[in-house]
C-alpha cells in the first residue's frame, strides 16, 4: 500500500488555510467548477454512491444512498443541513475542519445541494464553538462575495443560500431529528421515524442531514473520482477518516488515516503510546457511545464500520478514548452514565427513567454502598433501555427508544460492567453493604 | 384492502391505518399511553411495542402504518403484515416500560382520584411486575396549580405529553410545555399564562393517570361509587356528548363522551362545570301558589283546578288572549306538546312567543371545536314545533284584552329586564313551569315544578339539525313531573282531552307521526350518538288529518 497522504487535513497547518484565498491556492473550489461544467445532479449522486462514502457522523450510512431517498415527485423544497453539532465525548474532528478548512466543507455543501436540488442550506453548529462560528461566518461571507454562494453561482444558474445556526448546548441536538426540531425553533426532541428526514424533515420538507466531515470529502471525490476514493482504505470502508485520540496517550489529537487502519497503530504510532509507559487497559473506539474494548481485544482490529460492529462495538464518531491501567473503571462508568443522564431529552420512558436509575445505582456502588444484585440490575436496565449489543442474542429486541441515544447509553455502560465486572465486585465487597 | 394477521386473527383493514388502530378496532388490546386519536403521534411512552414479522426490532404500534405488499412479497402467501402482541418479548417489554414508569411513582392509589379508571393501575395489574426493584429514593415534587380548575401532581405524571399536545393542537392556547430535560423534565406552565382556556378541563380527561386533577372534583368521591350516565350537554346549541357521574342523585363530575358528528373527543368548561349552577339554585319541587305576597305549596290537583278556573271558564264579556311563552331550553317532546296546546286547544285565542334568545360569543378553535353563540340547547326544536312563533310578542299582544300566560321557564340562565318584567306583571294570571325560583318564577301566580336540565329526558335538536337524546342524569325529586306530562295535564284540563302518554317515548312517537322530519327518531333508532333530522320541509302539522281538528 502506498503511503497515505492526508487529504482533508493536508493544508491545515498553513496560517491561511481557513481563508478563501488559502483554500483556492491549494486547489479549492475546483470541484465546483468541474461539476457545473460537466455534471448533472443525478451524475453527482451516482458518483458519490460509487465512491462508497459512508456518513462520518456516527451511523455510517452510505451518503449517496441517503440522497437517493428524496422523493422524486416532491413538490416541496429540499433542504440540506450540515451537522456541526459535534457533541460526542472524545470527538473533536469536525471542530478542526470548521476552524481550519471551512471552505472545504462549504464546497461540499454546494456540491451536495446541487445534487439534491437544495437552494437553502443550514449549518447547525455547536453553541460552544464560538471561535469556529466566527471563522465560519467569515468563510460564508467570502464565499458569497466570490459568488460560490448566492444567485447564479459561477454562471451555472444554480442558486444557494447558506444560513448558520448556533445550537444551545444540547448533545441530543446532534441527533438529526432532534437537530431538525431545534432548527425549527422547538425543543430538541427527536421525532419518531418514519417519516425519515429525507421525506419529511425540516418544516416537513425533504431534508438531508450530513456531517461536516462527510461533506468535506465531496470536493475530493469530484476532483479525483469515485475510484480513487474507493481505493483508499478497504472494501469495508473507503476514504480518509479523521480519528480523534484522547485520554492517556502521549500525543492526543486529530489524525487523518484511511478507514481500516489498525487501532493499535492509532494508539501506539500516532498517539505515541501511553503516558509514563503505562499499560493499556481499555479503549472507546468510537466516542463514549461505543462499547469499550479491553486491551486484549484490540490486536489486529481495523478501524472501519464493519470490523468494529463485528467486534460488537462501533466506529461511531471515531473518538478513540484511551484508558490506562490506573483508570478506575467504576468511576469512568459513573462519569459516562452521568453524561447520558444529563443529556437524555427525556421523551422516551426507558431512556428518561433508565439513565437516572443507572446513575443512582452506579453512584451507590462507587460510594461503597452497592450490592451484587446492583450489578445484575445494571445489565437488566441497560438491556431494557437499549437492548443487547448483539441483535440475535437479544431476540431482535432492541430499538426500544425513539432515537439511538438509548443504545448509546446502554452499550458502553453494559460493556464496562461486562468487561470489568471484577472491579465492580471489588467496590461492592470493600464497601459497606447497606442491604 | 390490506389483509393482516394480529395474533390468530385475520383482519382486513383500511390502508394507512396504524397497527394500534387496527388492533383496537378489533378489540385486541395493545396498551398505550402517549397515543391519543385526536393528537399527533410522538411514540415516546414505548408501551405499545409489538413484534412485526420481518422487522428486526420491536415496533411501536402507534406509529406503524399498514400498507399493501406486492403479491410475491406477501407474508405466508397472503398477509400484508403479521403482528404479534402476546409474545414473550412483547410481554417482557411491557413489564420493563411499566417498571420504568413506576420508579418514581408514589403508588398512592388509595388517595388518588384516578384510581379505578387509571391506565397505570390497570396496565400494571395486567402487564406489570408484582414488585419493585428500585431501591433508590423517589423523586418528589410538590403539586402545583396549572389553572384555576387544574392541579398537577408531578409525582404521578408519566410524561406522555398528551396535555401539552392538547394545548398546542386542540385548544391552540399553548399554555403548557415540558420544562427541563431527561429525568428533570416536568410539565409546566409558561409564567405569564394559566391553564384557563375554555377547553382546559379536557386535559384532566385525557391524562391517562392521576396527574392532572380537577379542583372541582379532587378528593370528593371514588370512581367506583359513581354511576355513569350517557347524555348531552345543554349549555349551548352544539350539544356535546357527555358522561355524567353521580352518586345518590348528586352529580360529581362531567366528562366528554366521543361523538365524531358533534364534539369529537372533547367538551368545553362551560358544559363541564355548568351543572353546579343548578345545585346553587333555589329548587322548586312542589306546585306553588301565590299567597300573601309569597308562595305556598299546593297539590297537583289544586294546581290543575286553578288552571281550569283561570283558563277554561269564560268570564262574562271578557276577551281573553292566551299568551304561551315557549323555551329553547326544553326538549322537542315538551315543545311539541306545548305547540299542540297553543295551536290546537287555544287556537286563535292564543299567541305563542319566547323571550330573547340567550346569546354570547361564538367561539371557534382551529382544531374545529366550537362553542355556539346560542347558549340554549334547542332553538331548532323551538322553531320546528312552535310554528306560529311570534318574534315580537311584546308588541303583538293585544291591548285591551285580558291576558293569561303559560310560560315554560328558560331556567337559571334567564334574566328579565324591566320591559319583560312589566309584561309578565301585566298578565292577569301567570303560570310558570320551572325547576327553580328564577326571576320569572317569582312573578308567577302559579308555579308548576318541572325537571332541571340534568333531570330532563327527551330529544334536542342542535344547531346542525342533529337530533340527540338527552338522558336524565339524576332522577326527579318530590312532586316534580316531566315537562311533557305537565303540559299533557294542562291540555287534558283546559281542553277536556284524555291524553294518557305514559312515557316520553310515546310522546316522541306521536311527535314523529305529526312532524315527518322527526319521524322514527326514537331512542331505539338514534341511540347515544344521535341522527340528523330528516330533510323534509316542516309544514303545519295536521291534527288527526285536518288542521285544527280536535286532538284525540
Ligand atoms: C445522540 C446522538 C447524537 C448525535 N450527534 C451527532 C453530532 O454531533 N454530529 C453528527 O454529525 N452526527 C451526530 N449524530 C448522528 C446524526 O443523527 C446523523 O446520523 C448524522 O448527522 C448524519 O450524517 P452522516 O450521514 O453524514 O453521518 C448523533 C446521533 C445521535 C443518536
Ligand atoms: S432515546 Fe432518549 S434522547 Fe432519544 S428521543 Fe428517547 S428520550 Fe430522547
Ligand atoms: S400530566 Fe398527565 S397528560 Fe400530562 S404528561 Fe403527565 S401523565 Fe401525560
Ligand atoms: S360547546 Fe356547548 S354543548 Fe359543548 S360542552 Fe360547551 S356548552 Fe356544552
Ligand atoms: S402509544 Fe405508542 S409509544 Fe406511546
Amino acid at each position: 500500500m502506498a503511503v497515505f497522504k492526508p487529504i482533508l487535513t493536508r493544508y491545515i497547518h498553513r496560517k491561511d488555510s481557513h481563508t478563501l484565498s488559502g483554500y483556492k491556492n491549494v486547489g479549492g473550489y475546483k470541484a465546483l467548477e468541474k461539476m457545473f461544467k460537466t455534471m448533472a445532479p443525478d451524475e453527482v449522486i451516482e458518483e458519490v454512491k460509487a465512491s462508497n462514502l459512508r456518513g462520518r457522523g456516527g451511523a455510517g450510512f452510505p451518503t449517496g444512498v441517503k440522497w437517493g431517498f428524496i422523493p422524486k415527485d416532491s413538490q416541496k423544497p429540499t433542504y440540506l443541513i450540515c451537522n456541526a453539532d459535534e457533541g460526542e465525548p472524545g470527538t473533536f474532528k469536525d471542530r478542526l475542519l470548521l476552524s481550519k478548512a471551512p471552505h472545504m466543507m462549504l464546497e461540499g455543501m454546494i456540491i451536495s445541494s446541487f445534487a439534491i436540488d437544495c437552494h437553502l442550506a443550514f449549518i447547525y453548529i455547536r453553541g460552544e464553538f464560538y471561535q469556529e462560528y466566527k471563522v465560519l461566518e467569515k468563510a460564508v461571507e467570502e464565499a458569497y462575495a466570490a459568488n460560490f454562494l448566492g444567485k447564479d453561482i459561477l454562471g451555472s444558474g444554480f442558486d444557494l443560500d447558506v444560513v448558520i445556526h448556533r445550537g444551545a448546548g444540547a448533545y441530543i441536538c446532534g441527533e438529526e431529528m432532534g437537530l431538525i426540531e431545534s432548527l425549527e425553533g422547538k425543543r430538541g426532541w427527536p421525532r419518531i421515524k418514519p417519516p425519515f428526514p429525507a421525506v419529511e424533515g425540516y418544516l416537513m420538507c425533504p431534508t438531508i442531514v450530513n456531517n461536516v466531515e462527510t461533506l468535506a470529502c465531496l470536493p475530493h471525490i469530484l476532483n479525483r473520482g469515485a475510484d480513487w476514493f474507493k481505493s483508499i482504505g478497504s472494501e469495508k470502508g473507503s476514504g480518509p477518516k479523521l480519528y480523534c485520540i484522547s485520554g492517556r496517550v502521549n500525543n492526543p489529537g486529530v489524525y487523518e488515516e484511511p478507514l481500516g487502519i489498525l487501532l493499535t497503530d492509532l494508539i501506539f504510532k500516532r498517539g505515541r503510546g501511553l503516558i509514563d509507559g503505562r499499560e493499556l487497559k481499555a479503549v472507546f473506539p468510537g466516542g463514549s457511545s461505543s462499547a469499550i474494548l479491553r486491551a486484549d481485544e484490540i490486536d489486529g482490529l481495523q478501524m472501519d464500520f464493519d470490523s468494529l460492529s463485528a467486534a460488537k462495538t462501533m466506529l461511531g464518531s471515531a473518538g478513540v478514548i484511551v484508558m490506562d491501567e490506573t483508570v478506575d473503571m467504576v468511576s469512568v462508568c459513573l462519569n459516562i452514565a452521568r453524561f447520558y443522564e444529563h443529556e437524555s431529552c427525556g421523551q422516551c420512558t426507558p431512556c428518561r427513567e433508565g439513565t437516572t436509575w443507572l446513575v443512582k445505582i452506579l453512584n451507590r456502588i462507587y460510594q461503597g454502598k452497592g450490592s451484587l444484585n446492583d450489578i445484575d440490575m445494571i445489565f437488566e436496565i441497560t438491556d431494557n433501555i437499549g437492548g443487547l449489543i448483539d441483535p440475535e442474542a437479544s431476540g431482535g429486541s432492541f430499538g426500544k427508544t425513539i432515537c439511538p441515544f438509548g443504545e448509546a447509553v446502554a452499550w458502553p455502560i453494559r460493556s464496562f460492567v461486562e468487561k470489568f465486572e471484577e472491579e465492580f465486585i471489588a467496590y461492592v465487597e470493600k464497601g459497606v453493604d447497606v442491604s | 384492502m390490506p389483509l393482516i394477521k394480529i395474533d390468530d386473527r385475520e383482519i382486513e383493514v383500511e390502508k394507512g391505518i396504524t397497527v394500534l388502530q387496527a388492533a383496537t378496532a378489533e378489540g385486541i388490546e395493545i396498551p398505550y399511553y402517549c397515543y391519543h386519536p385526536a393528537l399527533s403521534i410522538v411514540g415516546s411512552c414505548r408501551m405499545c411495542l409489538v413484534e412485526i414479522e420481518g422487522m428486526p426490532k420491536l415496533q411501536v404500534s402507534c406509529n406503524t402504518s399498514i400498507g399493501e405488499l406486492p403479491p410475491e412479497r406477501k407474508k405466508d402467501g397472503k398477509y400484508d403484515m403479521i403482528v404479534r402482541t402476546q409474545t414473550e418479548i412483547v410481554k417482557r417489554e411491557r413489564e420493563n416500560v411499566l417498571e420504568f414508569l413506576l420508579l418514581n411513582h408514589p403508588l398512592d392509589c388509595p388517595v388518588c382520584d384516578q384510581a379505578g379508571e387509571c391506565f397505570l393501575q390497570d396496565y400494571s395489574y395486567k402487564y406489570g411486575r408484582a414488585h419493585s426493584r428500585f431501591l433508590e429514593e423517589k423523586r418528589v415534587r410538590k403539586n402545583e396549580y396549572l389553572g384555576s380548575n387544574v392541579i398537577i401532581n408531578h409525582n404521578r405524571c408519566i410524561m406522555c405529553t398528551r396535555c401539552v399536545r392538547f394545548t398546542r393542537e386542540i385548544s391552540g392556547t399553548n399554555e403548557l410545555f415540558v420544562q427541563a430535560r431527561g429525568d428533570n423534565s416536568k410539565i409546566s406552565i409558561f409564567e405569564d399564562k394559566s391553564l384557563d382556556n375554555l377547553l382546559a378541563g379536557n386535559v384532566i380527561d385525557i391524562c391517562p393517570v392521576g396527574a392532572l386533577l380537577s379542583t372541582d372534583y379532587i378528593h370528593k368521591n371514588r370512581f367506583w361509587n359513581l354511576e355513569e350516565k350517557k347524555s348531552i350537554c345543554t349549555d349551548c346549541s352544539v350539544g356535546c356528548n357527555i358522561l355524567v357521574y353521580s352518586q345518590n342523585n348528586r352529580i360529581f363530575r362531567i366528562n366528554a363522551r366521543e361523538n365524531h358528528s358533534v364534539n369529537g373527543y372533547f367538551i368545553c368548561d362551560i358544559g363541564r362545570y355548568g351543572f353546579h349552577r343548578y345545585e346553587d339554585a333555589e329548587k322548586v319541587t312542589s306546585p306553588l301558589i301565590r299567597s300573601d305576597g309569597g308562595f305556598k305549596p299546593i297539590s297537583w290537583e289544586g294546581a290543575l283546578k286553578e288552571i281550569y278556573e283561570q283558563f277554561s271558564r269564560s268570564k262574562d264579556g271578557e276577551k281573553h288572549q292566551i299568551v304561551g311563552i315557549a323555551s329553547p331550553f326544553h326538549t322537542n317532546e315538551s315543545l311539541f306538546m306545548f305547540g299542540r296546546l297553543m295551536d290546537n286547544i287555544f287556537k286563535d285565542k292564543s299567541i305563542i312567543g319566547k323571550l330573547p334568545f340567550i346569546e354570547d360569543y361564538e367561539i371557534h378553535f382551529d382544531s374545529g371545536f366550537r362553542i355556539s353563540k346560542d347558549r340554549s340547547p334547542n332553538r331548532q326544536g323551538l322553531l320546528d314545533f312552535c310554528l306560529n312563533l311570534e318574534d315580537e310578542i311584546l308588541q303583538k299582544v293585544k291591548t285591551g284584552k285580558v291576558r293569561l300566560c303559560y310560560a315554560l321557564d328558560d331556567g337559571v340562565d334567564r334574566k328579565l329586564d324591566e320591559e319583560w318584567e312589566s309584561f309578565f306583571k301585566s298578565q292577569r294570571f301567570l303560570v310558570v313551569q320551572t325547576y327553580a325560583m328564577t326571576p320569572l318564577a317569582k312573578l308567577a301566580h302559579l308555579i308548576l315544578p318541572g325537571p332541571s336540565p340534568m333531570e330532563r329526558e327527551g330529544t334536542m335538536t342542535n344547531d346542525q339539525g342533529r337530533i340527540q337524546w338527552l338522558k336524565p342524569s339524576v332522577s326527579l325529586t318530590n312532586k316534580t313531573r316531566p315537562d311533557w306530562e305537565i303540559i299533557m295535564e294542562f291540555m287534558n284540563t283546559v281542553g277536556k282531552r284524555e291524553l294518557k302518554y305514559s312515557s316520553v317515548n310515546e310522546v316522541n312517537l306521536e311527535m314523529g307521526e305529526r312532524f315527518p322530519s322527526y319521524r322514527g327518531m326514537t331512542f331505539f333508532k338514534i341511540g347515544y350518538q344521535g341522527l340528523p333530522k330528516k330533510n323534509i320541509a316542516t309544514s303545519r302539522p295536521s291534527e288527526g288529518g285536518q288542521a285544527g281538528n280536535t286532538v284525540t
